[in-house]
């Protein structure tokens, strides 16, 4: 059995330098943490890659290409056309990601999400690397700093669920950014995340708009209160205990661990019982 | 935009008073909508359908990656900042660039609005169609910048456009109008659905989904085998509450079908803003602003864009 993270989000919200956070700390815990690029469109990233979906086929390779059609595509077309060659041509992957058992991948999303709500292609991407026995969950990243209110926050999960309810996998929402927050912003968050939104609601003095949308207001509270996926988990990238919290809940959701057998550093396999003898 | 605010590179122009705005001042509609929905056929259909009644609206683009505006703008983001350069000065993906792009509009802003606003008398509906990435809008400080700036000044609403042939795929349309509930919630204003392509596909089916929850919610269960039902039970209660809080249009962009009642669906709006908006808006506004335009500033920090971006680019599209 295999690990996977399929990191979403709209653009800008840390999907990348979460992936770069997620494996150096895994380095210095001793796991090792592949990743996998699966975005045409990114940019510059600090994470070493086992594969780039770049080498492949990228943006910029479109807008080089010598057929017209191809380089005059705006940024949404040759993105779809991108992602739609990659799900076509998954050999590639497969054979990069074919290193062994207990193996533990994040996989770096595009952010797009006609991709995931308009289109099959990111569902036929994930669909294929839960048959190359993978236990998949989506990491859906939102940036802290526009979530600091309740309605934000309703919205925030509403973004998330509209994207996860294609991928039918399970999911965690992360809150990423949690360092740049300060103050009563910072307050306000905490609070949020420690109450159950039905309260939530209650809470502050009511406005012309919470007071039209109280109905609907309520019913996405219910989600909320009774949805673990959007139980949104704080990241602090730069803070040790908030990346082993974020990862253990994850690590929960695909059930890694439950099968790992004992490894230690010896070359031999551990399972033969006959070698314990000879070690004190 | 007051001076403690932010690195942000500011025009010298005066911030505009808060939320101003008066029954007589006519409404910015912000036009949004996934890529490939239709958005900016839509705005030059609404804009003919005006053109031919003599009464001009005024037209802004706000995607800088288009190739070709399909409409007569009288503002276009492309005179201010350059996409393909902005993407190579500052070695940044599309993503990248189109939020630059945006953030570079945010420092013009106070003039734009001001060009618009000068005009005010003479317009019945300012149409504004917003970049092909949504969430280049929608979860940016710019973005929520550009929003709440117009609101200050106009009575603002949100169209939302969908590809109603699309829709047809009920997964498609429950992902699609839970993200338009997203944005309700996100922006807060009034908010209209514009179901496009009805030329295609008679968008009846939709409106009878809204209506009957069950019957979406079974044929999203006959659509797939296995799934936690249950939650898209649950979703399919709230979106059945969004619906009766929204009003729907069917339009065609292609045949021009529909836009008599879009115009009349925006007054509609318009009146809402008066009642629901307006007045939480000055409390909220302030607040919300000056920490949107610190957020865009410190992202034009972080790609090292300083007062004059590119002098040369400025001339190139002149």
């Amino acid at each position: 059995m295999r690990y996977a993270q399929l990191v979403i989000g709209p653009a800008g919200s840390g999907k990348s330098t979460y992936c770069a956070g997620i494996q150096k700390h895994g380095a210095a815990t001793g796991r090792s943490i592949h990743v996998v690029n699966l975005d045409p469109a990114a940019e510059a990233f600090k994470y070493d890659c086992d594969f780039d979906v770049r080498d492949l086929i990228s943006v910029d390779d479109l807008a080089e290409d010598d057929d017209d059609t191809l380089s005059t595509m705006g940024p949404n077309g040759s993105l779809v056309f991108c992602m739609e060659y990659i799900a076509n041509n998954m050999e590639s992957l497969e054979e990069a990601l074919d290193t062994g058992e207990d193996d533990y991948y994040v996989f770096d999303c595009p952010g797009q999400i006609e991709l995931y709500s308009h289109m099959t292609v990111m569902r036929t991407v994930v669909d294929k690397i839960r048959s190359w026995n993978f236990n998949v969950c989506a990491v859906f990243i939102l940036d802290s700093q526009f979530m600091i209110d309740v309605d934000k926050f309703m919205a925030g999960a509403l973004t998330a669920l509209s994207t996860l309810m294609v991928l039918e996998c399970s999911a965690i929402c992360v809150l990423s950014k949690m360092d740049l927050l300060h103050g009563a912003d910072k307050e306000r968050v905490e609070h949020i995340l420690e109450s159950e939104f039905g309260q939530l609601l209650n809470e502050n003095p009511p406005t012309a708009f919470s007071k039209a949308y109280r109905n609907l207001s309520e019913k996405i509270a219910g989600v909320m209160d009774s949805y673990s996926m959007v139980n949104f988990v704080p990241l602090n990238l730069e803070d040790e205990d908030s990346v082993t919290d974020v990862l253990l809940q994850i690590d929960m959701s695909i059930q890694y661990g439950d099968d790992l057998e004992v490894k230690d550093k010896f070359p031999e396999d551990v399972d033969n019982e006959d070698d314990y003898g000879g070690w004190e | 935009m007051s001076e403690e605010a932010s690195p942000t590179p500011q025009t010298s122009t005066p911030a505009p008073p808060i939320n101003a705005v008066t029954k007589d001042t006519p409404p910015v509609v912000l036009v949004l909508g996934m890529a490939g929905s239709g958005k900016s056929s839509f705005v030059q259909a609404l804009t003919s359908h005006l053109h031919k009644k003599r009464n001009f609206p005024y037209v802004i683009n706000l995607d800088p990656a288009v190739r070709k505006v399909i409409f007569p703008a009288n503002i276009d983001i492309r005179d201010t900042v350059d996409y393909k350069k902005v993407m190579k000065d500052y070695e940044l993906g599309p993503n990248g660039a189109i939020m630059t792009c945006l953030n570079l509009c945010c420092t013009r802003l106070q003039e734009m609005l001001g060009l618009v606003s000068a005009r005010s008398s003479q317009f019945p509906v300012c149409l504004v169609d917003a970049p092909g990435q949504i969430e280049a809008f929608t979860w940016s400080a710019s973005g929520s910048i550009i929003t709440d700036s117009f609101a200050s000044m106009f009575p603002t609403v949100i169209a939302y456009v969908v590809d109603s042939a699309r829709s047809t795929n009920p997964t498609t349309f429950m992902s699609n109008m839970l993200y338009a509930c997203s944005i309700l919630y996100r922006m807060k204003l009034p908010f209209f659905l514009v179901l496009n392509k009805s030329d295609i596909v008679d968008p009846a089916f939709l409106q009878k989904w809204m209506q009957d929850y069950e019957q979406l919610g079974a044929s999203i269960e006959d659509a797939r085998e296995a799934y936690i039902n249950n939650l898209t039970h649950s979703l399919s209660l709230v979106l059945d509450e969004f619906y009766a809080s929204i009003p729907t249009v069917k339009v065609s962009a292609r045949t021009g079908e529909g836009m008599d009642d879009v115009m009349a669906t925006i007054e509609k709006c318009k009146a809402e803003y008066f009642e629901k908006y307006q007045p939480a808006y000055n409390e909220l506004l302030k607040e919300r602003l000056a920490k949107d335009v610190k957020a865009a500033g410190d992202k034009l920090n972080d790609i090292n864009i300083t007062e004059n971006p590119n002098p040369e680019a400025e001339a190139d599209s002149e």
